[in-house]
């Protein structure tokens, strides 16, 4: 069966073949030669462009984020809507005026209706309030970014600038980021805003600068009644794990799936 | 072999098409993008040192305020920082050297912060209605009179 002899189509336009030969050598020599010239940029790329620490650390020795994963927790029955910790957020991070990364709501509820108020953010606490139903319970939530493990706001950034740290907080490279506003939408703590000064979101860092110094956010530092507590959930005896381990806490929006680590003790359903 | 110009030109097509998208790949991707995720690697130890940390805690004031630190530590007011009343210490102390004047607010809105009665904070807060507390006229220091801020009694 091997002797079967089928017509040769080369042999029909013989003058053809040694071109298409050609063609197709030096085809494959061109594309060897793009592989190399690839591999050769991407090696050139990764030796002169990488860090020069450690390649899961950016810190170096100071600091190492793989050895911390920070969480928050808030308790509203503590909070007394003294506007402290937004006053310090201030001090600490030039939050632009009329801006807040982190602020108070306070919520007075009754059977008839249901009343939300945040003067200037709460900055300069609140004033008596006066609502036109019978108000039956009254509280105060400071709010801030949450943090989220699923962040909604960096997978909508179409540039890389809002990413998520190891240690477990959310930040935006102002360098990188267009101010596209994307992420201030999609965000559904409303935690983001575009800064008048420098027009990239802006957001609550947990105080980076503070916290990889082994200080906490200032927020919470200067929180008179403790409403506010931060902590590491890779520390064995840290206080805020315990509390997140062992009491009930609650989360903003659980619906939405995207994992806050921010959590809420005493929280009531009428809190978005 | 005058058909090898067509792989020439081509080649010289790819080859300089190639160049500019790496040329310009390099130009305009940052150094450290994607060194640990889909960003600018290096942001991270930017963000760590934006700036010096302002608030420093109520630790270091003890130093050169022994008297109000002692009171403080009697009274109502041994679980509140310094920084609440009296702002960062950054503006005062940097590094060990003082840098500048504390704020000292005295008017009563500073105290009317915490201890005004109002719709929200817990009910076994101490608080004030204003106008039924204070028989004087609501003016800075008015609160002083009675109150030492250090230390109050309940």
């Amino acid at each position: 069966m091997s002797d079967t002899q089928y017509p040769a189509p080369a042999e029909a336009g013989a003058p053809q073949e040694p071109a298409r030969r050609d063609f197709l050598e030096q085809g494959v020599k061109l594309a060897s030669g793009a592989v190399v010239f690839f591999a050769g940029a991407r090696a050139l790329a990764s030796s002169g462009g990488g860090a020069p620490g450690p390649k899961d650390n950016p810190f170096g020795e100071e600091y190492d984020w793989n050895e911390h994963r920070y969480a928050y927790v808030i308790d509203t029955k503590k909070c007394i809507g003294c506007g402290s910790c937004v006053r310090a957020c201030r001090a600490e991070n030039d939050v632009p005026d009329g801006f807040f990364r982190t602020w108070i709501e306070r919520y007075i509820v009754g059977p008839e209706g249901s009343h939300v108020d945040s003067p200037n953010g709460g900055i300069d606490g609140f004033p008596p309030a006066s609502v036109a139903f019978a108000a039956k319970k009254s509280f105060l939530v400071p709010k801030m970014c949450m943090h989220c493990t699923e962040t909604p706001c960096v997978q909508v950034c179409p540039v890389g600038a809002s990413y998520r740290t190891r240690d477990g907080v959310v930040m935006v490279d102002d360098q990188s980021c267009i101010g596209c506003g994307y992420c201030v939408q999609a965000c559904p703590y409303g935690s983001r805003f575009l800064s008048p000064k420098t027009h990239t979101a802006e957001k609550c860092t947990w105080c980076y600068h503070r916290i990889t110094k082994g200080l906490k956010p200032a927020c919470v530092e200067v929180c008179p009644t403790q409403t506010r507590l931060f902590g590491d959930m890779k520390r064995e005896d840290d206080p805020v794990r315990k509390i997140i381990e062992t009491e009930r806490v609650a989360i903003l929006q659980p619906h939405l799936l995207t994992e806050p680590n921010c959590f809420y003790l005493h929280l009531d359903k009428e809190v978005r | 072999m005058e058909h090898s110009r067509h792989v020439f030109r081509i080649a010289l097509v790819l080859v300089v098409a190639i160049s500019a998208f790496v040329l310009l790949r390099t130009l305009f991707v940052p150094r450290t993008y994607g060194d640990y995720g889909p960003y600018r690697g290096g942001n991270v130890v930017e963000q760590a040192h934006v700036r010096e940390p302002r608030h420093a805690g109520s630790d270091g004031c003890t130093s050169c305020h022994a008297k109000q630190a002692a009171d403080r530590k009697t009274g109502g007011h041994k679980a509140v920082s310094c920084e609440v009343c009296h702002g960062p210490s950054g503006i005062h102390v940097q590094a060990g050297a003082v840098k500048g004047k504390m704020p000292v607010d005295r008017s009563y809105q500073l105290c009317a912060r915490c201890h005004r009665k109002i719709e929200g904070r817990p009910e076994k807060f101490p608080q004030v209605v204003l106008d039924q507390h204070v028989p004087a006229a609501l003016e800075t220091g008015v609160c002083l009179q009675c109150h030492n801020p250090h230390s109050p009694k309940p």
